[in-house]
């Protein structure tokens, strides 16, 4: 049921009061908040986390708040939990209620009973918030009242077997199944409201498919609503009814999801989708993006908070703190500037990747490229290193013996065998849920991991260099960002005023200035540190850069940033790239070619754009269907990815594959990446491989 | 677990072995001769020869060692130089005076390390002052503690008896030992309060110290747990505050608090020695302390083996205890 009314929508709107005095709540909503402002103290600090927010949540929607970290969307979360902080209270102002209860300033018992009556929620990370020591089957009953209860809710989340998974420990549930688990908490005892807070980010992309469907589902059949609190405007765009944006603390924008992805009317939702990647975005060229970050919670600017990064700003906009109004019934913005003047505006070239007008190396993959010509063909595995071989890897297997329980150890297959051939100055895109093993393939190639059987060949003599995920744990702590990058070049006989001069070059040709080298790693930012690990990797431009989701803890605006960037060092140092991602969106920009990973296997390899526009295997195309998209109803394959403890016979894919028969499971069967007949270009690992 | 409890038991048994081993060596290489210690300096090299025989002590030394386990296994810990009594009797007196003093400590000690940790953790009103109570008792060595406590309460205020295990002429010699136990036992609950009585100083002085550095370590585990986001999870389906302590919390926060108490258990069977001295108890410490000056070997190595045990056998419960409490340990 796809709540869309009009009328009460300016509801949200609704001016600052200025007591706290209660009213029962209001017809047609099932949670207010009004005017609410959080602010925290952190040692002498203020931490101005939520500045005069109002919103309702009504019966049966699925509200999608958007906003990046620092947003302030999880304090909001929290206020409606009524679970702030005690110290935060005093600091608090507006009106928060939950059928018609004040959950900021109510008893603690008062609350309380909100919580046990009205509300459900769901967090983030699913081994963390359940009990580790408690079985699965008590955590439920404590909020469904009865074991008969909680398993049927169990049963109603879609976990097959479900008496018997009363009785499981949380560590004993793969990460799917916990949050199926805390989201049949949530729904017990038929909450008016669930706050679900990035319920999916810790979840691979088919899993999180799943998670979306169900909760779409159990909105339509309980007509309870949900807070779908999310970072990823796509997932938003999935399920929502309708979508709010938050910015540094303030509501940017909100309406119906159609209108706001349609129309937007905020500058910043604006930004915010055209640096979002999709499976269509413009791969050649750079990549738009905010300029700028968020400005700090300590000391916001007197004015609109997204000013100092908008390119419409007009000098109104330093003082003027704008409060969102309707654009049209329904549809309100925080934008001094008329909606039509927002939408006429053209994204500017990122103006830190000026340089980077020129199109992307990666030409030879350009749609127009004939795919019956052999000579375009990138070879899939060849059989001896080609002359412009950067990394050449050849029948690669890893296996860790693992504990599994009871005392027994097993064999973990991180990869079974791998063959992969990357060209100088190449980018290939490794694309693979978790355990399929790629980034264990990443650490084999930077020598970080021995492989048990087969080799790795360098094309030059520098060693490949990486770069990790969490720039900031990659970093010592206790180091200065100068001494962290001279650290490498120590041994190579230079002049002490000579490597700083080095370091001072690496760190501009990252975009930061010269003072960030007495900086520590703890005094910058995410997306600052994230340039920091890529100016120690190219101090001494490596042969190989090897990037380990180097943009998957980063705000979608920093991350096309980053992204930017690592395309244009490959250009100006002429590297080649090998790109881990679980994202097809981002692999599909950064990658010249695709290589889809499955349970230690490439299962497809090609030209980036076509694997994503034509996937051959049946896997791929299931990735990308589950690939958050606005409105279009994800393919959901069943199941739970195979375990690498016990991958299945022949094909591991098959048991999850629609195309499946017996032949797939054939414990003979040894299946490797083949070329296409009809795309020479294309090496795909299955018994049935179809272009569409 | 079953497992786990066998690799366990398998361990306990080497480090056991690894202790008689460790005590009969420094017994050889001690330049003090068992048997002049025995018959005095002026006795005739025959009838030290005649004793070394009697003794075994003219055997290889590897035989000597495996007549030593041997012996062991029958529950024979060797004869005191001192008292020429079988270890076993002498020790079958004073072993459950100190295992009851040490027992009563450590129970003590977790009952104050608890209460501290709750107390200071949901800042219960007054807590600051039992804090500062224990802090200041923890700083003292114990002695200095016994010492205090019994100017306080026997010499000042007279509620409390300052020596020995009981004052009652005939206390039940029951079958584990412990008075509290045995008066329980035989009914005779006079006994038990006596010896509750008798306990209270001792068992106390001992428990401060432990006390404190246990219920620092499970404090901090608690503040963390609470913090945590299953305790998140559990407010979040408004389970009030005590229950996701109860339920939730303690069973997260236990482990560091175990590794914690099976330390200071080992530390307690050191101060066990030094507050029988203080409070007259008729223990092992006692008996300890008239057999070094006079280098009764047999006695010390049958004190330091049955302590070992004692400590090994508490590290033992701790590493099951700690499996049971977190599912995820796995051996």
């Amino acid at each position: 049921m796809r709540h869309v009314s009009s009328g009460e929508e300016e509801a949200g709107a609704a001016p600052p009061h200025p007591d706290v005095s209660f009213s029962p709540a209001r017809p047609g909503t099932v949670a207010e908040v009004e005017n609410l402002a959080v602010t925290f103290r952190r040692g002498n600090r203020r931490i101005h986390a939520v500045r005069g927010v109002s919103l309702d949540i009504r019966p049966g929607e699925i509200l999608g708040l958007v906003g990046e970290s620092g947003s302030g969307k999880s304090v909001l979360g929290m206020s409606l939990l009524g679970l702030l902080p005690e110290d935060t209270l005093e600091h608090t102002s507006g009106r928060v209620a939950v059928a018609g209860k004040d959950m900021l300033h109510g008893s603690a018992d008062l609350r309380r009973r909100v919580r046990k009556e009205h509300l459900g929620s769901v967090f983030q990370d699913p081994m963390t918030s359940l009990n580790p020591t408690m079985r699965v089957g008590r955590q439920v009953i404590e909020a469904a009242g009865s074991t008969e209860e909680a398993v049927r809710l169990l049963r109603a989340v879609g976990i097959s077997d479900a008496e018997r998974r009363m009785s499981s420990f949380p560590h004993e549930l793969s990460g799917g199944l916990r949050q199926r688990v805390m989201i049949a908490m949530a729904v017990a005892g038929n909450p008016s409201l669930v706050i679900a807070d990035e319920p999916t980010t810790a979840l691979d992309v088919m899993v999180q498919s799943q998670v979306l469907t169900l909760l779409r589902s159990l909105v339509d059949e309980i007509g309870c609503s949900f807070l779908l609190i999310t970072h990823d405007l796509g997932v938003a765009a999935q399920v929502a009814d309708r979508i709010a944006v938050m910015y540094a603390g303030r509501l940017a924008e909100s309406g119906p999801t159609d209108t706001v992805l349609r129309s937007a009317a905020h500058p910043y939702s604006l930004g915010l989708m055209r640096s979002r990647l999709s499976l269509t975005s413009p791969r050649t060229g750079t990549l738009s993006t905010l300029r700028g970050e968020v400005p700090s919670p300590v000391a916001p600017p007197p004015g609109c908070p997204f000013q100092p990064r908008c390119d419409l700003a007009t000098d109104d906009c330093t003082q003027l703190l704008p409060d969102p109004v309707p654009v049209i019934p329904g549809h309100l913005s925080a934008c001094v500037l008329p909606a039509e003047v927002v939408r006429a505006r053209r994204p500017a070239p990122d103006a830190g990747e000026q340089d980077a007008g020129e199109q992307d190396a990666g030409g030879q993959d350009a749609p127009q490229a004939d795919a019956a010509d052999p000579e375009s063909a990138v070879p899939a595995a060849a059989d001896a290193p080609g002359a412009a071989s950067a990394v050449w890897v050849r029948q690669i297997r890893r296996t860790f013996r693992v504990k599994a329980g009871r005392g027994r150890r097993k064999d973990l297959q991180a990869l079974r065998e791998i063959d992969l051939d990357v060209a100088a100055g190449e980018s290939v895109a490794i694309v693979g849920e978790s355990g399929s093993g790629k980034s264990t393939l990443l650490r084999v190639m930077a020598g970080l991991e021995r492989a048990d059987h087969g080799e790795v060949v360098l094309g030059g003599s520098t060693r490949p260099q990486m770069v990790f995920q969490d720039a900031g744990a990659s970093l010592t702590p206790w180091m200065t960002v100068g001494a962290l990058i001279d650290e490498r070049l120590r041994g190579e006989g230079l002049s002490r005023a000579e490597r700083q001069e080095r370091v001072v070059a690496a760190l501009a040709q990252v975009g930061l200035p010269a003072e960030v080298a007495q900086a520590r790693s703890r005094q910058l930012s995410g997306g600052q540190r994230q340039r920091v690990a890529l100016a120690r990797a190219t101090v001494i431009p490596p042969q190989v850069l090897l990037c380990d989701e180097p943009t998957s803890a980063l705000d979608v605006s920093l991350a096309a940033g980053v992204l930017n960037l690592i395309g244009r060092l490959r250009r100006q140092l002429g590297m080649s790239v090998v790109f881990v991602t679980h994202d097809l969106s981002v692999a599909r920009v950064v990658g010249d070619r695709i290589a889809v990973m499955y349970l230690g296997n490439i299962v497809e390899l090609g030209p980036a754009e076509r694997v994503v526009s034509q996937p051959a295997h049946p896997y791929t195309k299931a990735l990308l269907s589950a690939v958050p998209e606005a409105g279009a109803a994800p393919m959901v394959l069943t199941g739970e990815p195979a375990s690498p403890l016990a991958p299945p016979s022949g094909c591991a894919f098959h048991p999850r594959c629609p195309l499946a028969d017996d032949a797939c499971a054939d414990s003979e069967l040894r299946l490797r990446p083949v070329r296409l007949r009809t795309a020479h270009d294309r090496a795909v690992a299955c018994l049935k491989p179809e272009l569409i | 677990m079953l497992q786990l409890a066998g690799k366990r038991l398998g361990a306990m048994v080497v480090i056991i072995l690894a202790l008689t081993a460790v005590m009969f060596g420094l017994q050889k290489i001690s330049p003090l001769d068992p048997v002049h210690a025995m018959l005095g300096q002026s006795a005739s090299a025959q009838a030290v020869a005649a004793e070394r025989h009697v003794l075994g002590l003219d055997q290889p030394i590897t035989a000597q060692y495996l007549h030593y386990l041997a012996g062991l296994l029958h529950g024979d810990l060797g004869t005191s130089y001192r008292t020429r009594n079988p270890l076993s009797s002498d020790l079958g007196t004073a072993f459950p005076a100190t295992a009851e003093l040490t027992l009563y400590g450590l129970i003590f000690a977790l009952i104050l390390a608890v209460l501290l940790a709750v107390a200071t953790t949901l800042r219960w009103p007054g807590s600051w002052l039992f804090r500062l109570i224990l802090f200041v008792g923890a700083s003292m060595p114990p002695f200095l503690l016994a010492i205090g406590g019994i100017l306080l309460f026997f010499v000042n205020l007279g509620w409390l008896p300052a020596t020995g295990r009981t004052s009652i002429h005939n206390p039940p010699t029951g079958p584990t030992g412990l008075l509290t136990i045995d008066g329980l036992l035989a009914g005779q609950f006079n006994v038990v309060t006596d010896a509750l009585s008798h306990l209270l100083l001792p068992a106390l002085a001992l428990a401060i110290g432990p006390a404190v550095s246990i219920g620092r370590v499970l404090r901090s585990s608690l503040v963390s747990e609470l913090r945590s986001d299953y305790a998140r999870t559990a407010r979040a389906k408004g389970q009030r505050e005590r229950q996701v302590l109860i339920r939730h919390v303690i069973r997260n926060a236990i482990g560091p608090a175990l590794s914690m108490t099976g330390l200071q258990a080992g530390l307690m069977f050191g101060g066990v020695l030094v507050i029988e001295q203080v409070f007259s108890w008729p223990g092992m410490g006692q008996y300890m302390t008239q057999s070094i000056p006079v280098a009764d070997f047999p006695a010390i190595a049958a004190v330091t083996l049955v302590l070992g045990i004692g400590y090994v056998l508490i590290n033992t419960v701790v590493d099951l205890l700690q499996a049971a409490a977190d599912p995820r340990i796995d051996v």
